[in-house]
């Protein structure tokens, strides 16, 4: 059964801390997302991570694939560059997700 | 029989398009348009494309009478444009191009122009004009290539025009290069304005400047109208564009001018180009507003003829890039 948006609070489970790395502070922020199969997981990835950052510096970001959970792990120097790229991520996400709604399931390969 | 999807959102147009060996079977589109005096901005863009754009690909389907089996590629705009949109829409392509199990293809924005005016006009070898509010250059297809024999060396000519509609507050409803055209026909009085051709390549940031000062001062002092100002930046900037649209033809020895991207729908552009283009002994095509104008429909021709030449982009090759110059293109499918 598609996941669907409503059902997305529920199942997302979001983290921010400040950590401290040496003499360096940087901020973190993991978001992990259950799909319902491993290859709705992998769809997502493969949508979701071709495109660069657009902000060079300040800002890393890393998705990962565990069976089927897509996870996502942030580190940020400013608060406001970290809520920007988590903010148009989600966008992304919601896109994907709305998107196998609609037009999905998988065809069988 | 080959049968392309193509997705189109570089600007504030998001549109899909499908079609099957030449043929257009639908294409359907939005148009992002915000109130008069105000531009359209990349967040803001790809938020009204993230709210159509699975009601714009149904559409797609439905006015084609197909399914998702019936595709046999799916092509999207890797770049040119502005960049939240371009993900946005490149992120649904990748998206249904794995669910259908479909190759992914990513197109250029500007060879989807050109392609698309080649179909519809059937023009052999054309002097291409591309004029759009994001792009401007003049191109020609040699040995493998689109190349640009000139080019704006800073803003494009719609970007001008879009730019001093803002000033005078005009309407972008249907787009603001329509409204200023309609205003246009009722000018009478002639400003002089900057004539900025440098050579192959055209300037367009220093007329903006000009005629947006020109613009308070004349105005205020009621010494001319907006339909004035409207007459006399078309009559000027277009003949800039044939002047160096002639350019090209002269070094290629071409009797063929093709006029692409929205400013193409342009009538005056049109009539003036067909001055000169009589003047030559050459004949000029465009099209109409439905393919001038950024659409799906362009990306999926783009898309056919690259697929049909063998090319296939790769997921993790499927990033999209603001800058993507036409000649970057190997034009596999022309000899």
């Amino acid at each position: 059964m598609p996941l669907s948006i409503g059902s997305l609070t529920k199942h997302v489970n979001m983290a921010a801390c400040m950590t401290e790395n040496g003499s360096e502070r940087k901020l973190e922020f993991f978001l992990k997302v259950p799909f319902p199969s491993e290859r709705e997981a992998t769809i997502a990835l493969q949508s979701l991570s071709p495109d660069p950052e657009p902000r060079k510096g300040g800002i890393t970001k890393n998705l990962d694939l565990s069976g089927q959970t897509l996870s996502v792990r942030w580190t940020a120097d400013e608060a406001r560059i970290l809520r920007v790229s988590v903010s148009s991520f989600l966008d992304h996400l919601c896109l994907v997700m709305e998107t196998m709604d609609v037009f999905g399931p998988p065809v069988s390969q | 029989m080959t049968v392309v999807i193509g997705f189109e959102g570089s600007a504030n147009k998001i549109g899909v398009g499908i079609i099957r060996d030449g043929e257009v079977l639908s294409n359907p589109r939005r148009t992002y348009i915000t109130p008069p005096g105000q531009g359209f901005l990349p967040g803001e863009t790809a938020k009204h494309h993230r709210g159509v754009i699975l009601t714009v690909l149904q559409e797609a389907l439905d006015e084609a009478g197909l399914k998702a089996a019936d595709i046999d590629c799916v092509a999207y705009t890797k770049g040119p444009g502005m960049g939240a949109p371009l993900v946005t829409v490149a992120i649904v392509a990748r998206t249904v191009a794995q669910l259908w199990g479909k190759p992914l293809l990513g197109v250029n924005h500007c060879i989807g122009h050109i392609e698309m005016g080649r179909l519809i006009t059937n023009a052999q070898n054309p002097t291409v004009l591309y004029v759009s509010g994001g792009n401007t250059q003049v191109i020609a297809y040699s040995e493998r290539r689109y190349r640009i024999f000139g080019e704006t060396i800073d803003i494009a000519v719609g970007n001008c025009l879009d730019r001093f509609a803002r000033v005078i507050k005009i309407s972008n409803d249907p787009s603001p290069g329509y409204n200023i055209e309609q205003m246009a026909k009722k000018g009478t009085k002639y400003i002089e304005l900057p004539y900025t051709v440098k050579g192959m390549d055209v300037s367009f940031s220093g007329i903006l400047s000009y005629i947006e000062d020109a613009a308070h001062k004349l105005l205020s002092a009621s010494q001319c109208s907006p339909e004035d100002l409207c007459f006399s930046l078309q009559e000027t900037v277009f003949a800039m564009l044939v002047e160096i649209t002639e350019r090209a033809m002269a070094h290629c020895g071409s009797q063929e001018v093709l006029i692409v991207g929205g400013v193409g729908c342009n009538l005056r552009l049109q009539e003036m180009m067909g001055v000169m283009c009589k003047e030559r002994g050459a004949r000029l095509f465009a099209t109409d507003e439905s393919f001038c104008i950024d659409n799906g429909a362009m990306i999926a021709q783009a898309g056919w003829e690259m697929f049909r030449s063998g090319q296939v982009t790769e997921l993790s090759d499927s990033w999209i890039t603001q800058r993507y110059r036409t000649d970057e293109v190997e034009v596999t499918w022309r000899d």
